[in-house]
């Protein structure tokens, strides 16, 4: 590993790389950080979470009508239930879409996000652009991003600036009636649950 | 109108180009990023440890670290090189020194200082159970000041500190549509002046009201707000 400049001689010295990497030594050799525990913790976040835990909850609700009630009546209740833990999931709250109403998430004073449900969020959800505007004109946001609402669907953007965090219920789509839940946790995005894409059989 | 007046506080301003949306985007895109999202976790329980000191961090970052090339991730390794220095573990000259670039290119140059602010100007301590593990949430026995169905109006201040009360619905007046569990709030837990939980209430704005008789039709912002930044607004019908 890295011992001073010598070592980067010939990449530059301040790219993101090379002063993460400085970074990341300077801290093992204060002994304030572990690399073994950094390399777990980045394991865990790119293999464990993501939006399958946030996609069979849906599923699931699709399928089972009281597991649905509950799910929208007391989501942290059900997240026990289902010992489903983690960070950024202190409270939480289900947003249906149905015809003619449709929810969109944002945090737009950060990049508050439902972690333990969806993973990590995609740079776009965390981009100014999108935090700007999709309170401003969610209608032309969402279609830019290729979802054309009706002009008669109202929209509902929550904005995530206490510690609630928000999921996008989507519709189910036609077609699917044959789907058990494995086969329908598969069709479910991770935008689909952001509310900026519908769920496509 | 709004006037944004903090680096971060984004929602609604004018002028930013299409959202750089690609639907099968990786979460990293490099590997950097991945050590920096490990590193942060591992920093974090030796510097900022109270709620919404770690934001409140990014929040004081000047503009050109907030929205540097890096992105996300790289304001993340601006905000940890700023507590760093800050808590006393890293000089902003000790990492500059290291990689032979000139001092003055660590974020900590250019950081704006944690504003001091009056715990008076806060509102009331209240003493709540002391949970059981580590949480944001609060059992107030106090029952909320507000209802579901009130219209109400957060008048906002210009303090300096951390809050989460964004500029765009300042003085403008919404109806409270849900109580939310009772947080701690970090206006006063960011500063250091204990937990001070209040309520939260979600406030809906209808997008007129907002932004004027031009918004798109039909569109409703939903905003979770703390129960000490609004007020009724008595003359509201």
């Amino acid at each position: 590993m890295s011992q001073g400049a010598d070592h980067h001689h010939g990449r530059n010295a301040n790219s993101p790389e090379i002063r993460t990497e400085a970074l990341e030594d300077l801290l093992v050799e204060k002994g304030l950080i572990d690399r073994a525990r950094v390399d777990a913790l980045i394991e865990r976040f790119e293999h464990d979470l993501g939006p399958m835990i946030g996609a069979r909850l849906v599923a699931k609700s699709w399928l089972e009508p009281e597991f649905r009630e509950k799910l929208l009546d007391d989501a942290d209740q059900v997240l026990k239930d289902e010992q489903i833990q983690g960070a950024e999931i202190e409270h939480v709250e289900i947003k249906v879409n149905e015809p003619g109403i449709h929810n969109v998430v944002v945090c737009t004073l950060c990049s508050c996000y439902p972690w333990a449900l969806l993973g990590l969020p995609p740079s776009w959800y965390k981009s100014p652009e999108y935090r700007s505007r999709v309170v401003r004109e969610p209608r032309k946001v969402l279609e830019e991003m290729g979802m054309s609402l009706d002009p008669d669907t109202e929209i509902r953007v929550w904005d995530s600036s206490s510690e609630t965090r928000f999921l996008v219920l989507p519709e189910r789509p036609a077609g699917t009636e044959e789907l058990d839940l494995e086969a329908l946790t598969q069709l479910v995005t991770r935008d689909s649950m952001i509310g900026v894409a519908e769920v496509k059989a | 109108m709004s006037t944004n007046h903090r680096v971060h506080d984004i929602g609604g301003t004018e002028g930013w180009g299409a959202v750089p949306y690609d639907p099968n985007e990786a979460v990293f895109h490099n590997d950097w990023e991945r050590r920096v999202l490990g590193l942060l976790f591992q920093i974090l329980p030796h510097t900022a440890k109270r709620p919404g000191e770690f934001r409140h961090t990014l929040e004081r970052l000047a503009s050109e670290d907030y929205f540097c090339a890096d992105g996300y991730y790289g304001r993340w390794r601006a905000g940890m090189e700023v507590l760093l220095h800050e808590y006393g573990h890293v000089d902003r000259a000790e990492l500059d020194n290291r990689l032979g670039v000139p001092q003055g290119t660590s974020a900590g140059y250019r950081s704006a200082n944690v504003a001091a602010v009056n715990a008076e100007t806060l509102p009331p301590d209240r003493i709540t159970p002391t949970p059981e593990h580590r949480t944001v949430r609060r059992d107030l026995k106090e029952p909320p000041q507000f209802q579901i169905g009130d219209r109400v109006v957060a008048p906002g201040n210009d303090e300096a500190g951390h809050t989460r009360l964004p500029e765009y619905v300042r003085g403008v007046t919404g109806t409270v549509v849900k109580i939310h569990p009772a947080e701690v709030l970090p206006d006063s837990t960011a500063h250091n002046h204990g937990d001070r939980p209040q309520h939260v209430l979600c406030v809906a704005y209808q997008a007129n009201d907002l932004w004027g008789e031009d918004a798109e039709q039909d569109v409703v912002i939903n905003v979770d707000l703390y129960e000490s930044y609004v007020e009724l607004d008595e003359g509201a019908s």
